[in-house]
């Protein structure tokens, strides 16, 4: 991506993509299949954050509870915590499984860091420790997103806008009018889903799919 | 926001962070600077991803007996779940200089937002303590341009993450977003010549080497004591 182009810093981008696109060309780690052909723990948690599936919830309930359990014990050595967090970690998966997407990592890391972040707070109550900072202020949610823009600091992937203009004018209907509502209105993900009158879940997979191309024509263009 | 930091957490210290092992106190410092970095950010989630394969593929399936696991499941599906994104209610806290103000990241603003309580030392130096649990002490320290601290050496580890102005040591000069360490073993003898305001992370208390401020020690290992029982109680 050293070279997809040139030209003058600013020009570069700035009317057409904001500094979101500006991530290097990596494809988001992709759902994996298992092997048996059951589905991912990625297909899985997006099938809880599209439609409250509990299936898939109970799938992931199965697969984390023992684990989310075991994190306790260790760090806690008390089976009633290690058992509370088990009930809030997965609450937390069930509530905040309609923010996940692919961009913040696997499912088993973004698991980890609320567990992890569960397992802190209650870890500060155990010890008694003053309330004045909790897991969420020092693990920020913003955090993940913005590690995915570190390249853009690194200075790398510069395009001409003329180039994605016309890689981005070569994207189906649906999924260019999602592109266009995020990077170039501005807007998150629950605007830009009310303005197109489409569900959430459709318009982050319209996204991913967007997004994948552009990264893709940018790719090969190299 | 970013900034270009020269200084950064060890290794082992962005590790702690990522699998969440560290205190309360080194988990704000690192925050803070992680939040300001954003090489360190790529880092920590790079070391979230292997914490959690770790995770899962060094814990052993036992199945906690005690726990009813479709009872739970129960409970928990009938939470309404969070539609919103980006949850960034982001409470713009600033420490107000002379003449200008310092937006501090994220973590310290919530650290600050009960009030500090400056206190004048020795040498030009100002500090607001605050307990965040009972194997730190962290503090906020405002240099005055010119100021410099008496020669000192730890008992064990001291993080400083400089925050607005600047100051120097014996092995470096130290800018915003800078997040410098020293071990017990460093003797070191920090100035600012433009004035400088941190936040600063010790594991435990400070002993002054050198001259009269030899004379602050008993009451800085009071002072220790007491910031940390204070939080044990």
């Amino acid at each position: 991506m050293e070279d997809v182009v040139s030209g003058a810093g600013s020009v570069i981008m700035g009317s057409l993509v904001n500094k979101k696109s500006l991530k290097k060309p990596t494809t988001p780690p992709a759902p994996r299949v298992a092997s048996d052909g059951s589905d991912s723990d990625e297909q899985l948690l997006i099938a809880v954050g599209n439609h409250q599936d509990r299936a898939a919830f109970n799938a992931l309930f199965s697969r984390f509870s023992n684990k989310i359990y075991a994190m306790g014990m260790k760090l806690t050595r008390n089976e009633q915590l290690s058992h509370d967090l088990v009930q809030e970690a997965m609450l937390t998966v069930w509530q905040k499984a309609p923010l996940y997407d692919l961009d913040r990592g696997t499912a088993q890391s973004w698991i980890f860091t609320l567990t992890r972040n569960r397992c802190f707070d209650i870890l500060r109550k155990m010890k008694r420790q003053p309330a004045t900072v909790s897991a969420d202020d020092i693990w920020p949610q913003e955090s993940d997103i913005d590690s995915q823009l570190v390249h853009e600091e690194e200075g790398t992937m510069e395009v001409e806008v003329s180039k994605i203009q016309s890689f981005y004018g070569q994207l189906p209907a649906a999924q260019r009018a999602v592109v266009e509502q995020i990077y170039i209105h501005d807007r998150t993900h629950e605007e830009a889903a009310a303005v197109l009158e489409i569900p959430l879940g459709t318009l982050k997979s319209r996204l991913r799919l967007g997004v994948g191309k552009l990264r893709q024509m940018v790719g090969t263009e190299v | 926001m970013n900034i270009d930091a020269k200084y950064h957490p060890t290794p082992e210290q962005l590790e702690g962070f990522a699998q969440g092992t560290l205190s309360p106190g080194m988990n704000v410092v690192i925050s803070a600077h992680v939040e300001l970095c954003a090489i360190c950010r790529k880092s920590v989630s790079e070391l979230e991803e292997a914490a959690s394969e770790e995770w899962l593929r060094s814990t052993p399936d036992r199945r906690a007996s005690s726990i009813n696991f479709s009872a739970m499941i129960d409970s928990i599906v009938d939470h309404p779940q969070i539609k919103g994104d980006r949850t960034t209610a982001d409470s713009v806290s600033e420490i107000h200089m002379l003449d200008h103000s310092v937006t501090l990241p994220r973590a310290l603003a919530k650290v600050a937002s009960d009030g500090l309580v400056w206190r004048q030392l020795a040498g030009g130096i100002n500090q607001a303590t605050v307990t965040l649990d009972g194997q730190t002490q962290c503090e906020f320290l405002y240099m005055k341009p010119g100021s410099q601290v008496p020669v000192h050496k730890h008992q064990g580890n001291e993080v400083t993450l400089v925050l607005d102005g600047s100051f120097e040591d014996e092995l470096g000069h130290y800018k915003p977003g800078d997040f410098v360490v020293r071990t017990a073993k460093d003797l070191h003898r920090p100035a600012s010549e433009e004035g400088c305001l941190c936040f600063a992370v010790m594991d435990s208390p400070l002993t002054f080497t050198k001259g009269l401020a030899r004379l602050l020690n008993p009451f800085i290992r009071y002072r220790f004591r007491r910031a940390t029982s204070a939080a044990a109680h």
